[in-house]
């Protein structure tokens, strides 16, 4: 079954994936990437591979496979 | 199951800032290109705004004109290049305020290009001043910082209503707030560079973004302002499909 990874040193703490998670599956962390933004990290229990949050991700950080 | 990836386009990231809707319409231009099987020869124009990051970001030729004139560049290099894809990248304070002429003009020639406006009511890239097109009555910023009068700085316009005068192929307007109206807006997008495509005329998106920077609100927040307040003044939805030159 598909599920989302992250790649999140592009993430730039926008909290929209959170927002727009169906399953909430997405948590945010106050952990920092090397840019110094908060990142976020996947449930992969929860998750169902909607694709959702590739979507509304503005800096492309997830790949649904 | 479906694969979500981003497109082989996006070479790079851009600079951004976390919650702008730029990044999305990036992505959903890049798709749209693809999935068409336009990517080789495509010729972008971009603003001296917060589009210009997309340079960076996509693997397609790019001119960057004076601020303001993308549509007028975007038609001179349709009418050097008529079998390149072209297509304009711009915010509404260059489409609507600084260049309305260049717009407007475009329109009236009905030049076959696809043009993608990003509305986010503010000038972003200069600081966040208002525009008189697009922010609302009443919002605050950089120029009016008691919030917007419309008494002495009149009220919004809906240019779409404005250039539906114009015997225009398309005109749409899409949103970003939710995953529902992303989709909506990709298939606006990809209908406007299918018009291209089969040299119908002039297509024009328009798309209701965030600039959670200078709205000074979480990103979150900026999304639901759009579905609680702009999207009220700015309807989503079709305004003229021609179908094809008469």
């Amino acid at each position: 079954m598909a599920k989302a990874k992250a790649n999140v040193e592009l993430c730039k703490g926008c909290r929209l994936c959170v927002e727009n998670c169906p399953r909430k599956a997405i948590i945010p962390l106050e952990t920092v990437n090397k840019k110094g933004y908060e990142i976020i990290e996947i449930n992969e229990d929860l998750c169902i591979g909607c694709g959702i949050c590739y979507k509304v991700c503005p800096d492309y950080v997830f790949t649904v496979e | 199951m479906p694969v979500y990836r981003k497109p082989e386009s996006i070479i790079n990231t851009a600079g951004y800032c976390g919650g702008c809707g730029h990044g999305v319409i990036q992505r959903l231009i890049a798709e749209c290109i693809e999935e068409l099987g336009l990517q080789d020869h495509v010729i972008a124009c971009v603003d001296i705004a917060c589009a210009f990051w997309s340079q960076d970001a996509l693997n397609f030729e790019f001119i960057a004109g004076p601020h303001g004139r993308c549509a007028s560049v975007a038609t001179g290099i349709k009418k050097v290049r008529p079998d390149a894809t072209v297509y304009v990248h711009a915010g509404d304070g260059c489409s609507y305020v600084i260049g309305l002429d260049e717009t407007a003009y475009a329109a009236v020639r009905d030049v076959p290009i696809t043009m993608i406006v990003v509305n986010n009511g503010i000038f972003g890239m200069t600081g966040g001043q208002m525009n008189l097109a697009t922010t609302l009555v009443g919002d605050k910023t950089l120029s009016s910082k008691a919030g917007r009068n419309a008494e002495t700085m009149g009220k919004p316009v809906d240019m779409l209503k404005a250039l539906s005068a114009f015997d225009v192929e398309f005109l749409a307007r899409g949103a970003l707030y939710d995953p529902k109206h992303i989709d909506q807006t990709k298939n606006f997008i990809k209908k406007g560079f299918e018009n291209q495509r089969d040299v119908k005329g002039f297509s024009l998106i328009e798309v209701l973004s965030p600039c959670p920077t200078n709205w000074k609100l979480s990103p979150v927040d900026a999304m639901a302002k759009i579905k609680n307040e702009n999207e009220k003044v700015f309807p989503v939805g079709v305004y003229v499909d021609r179908g094809g030159a008469k």
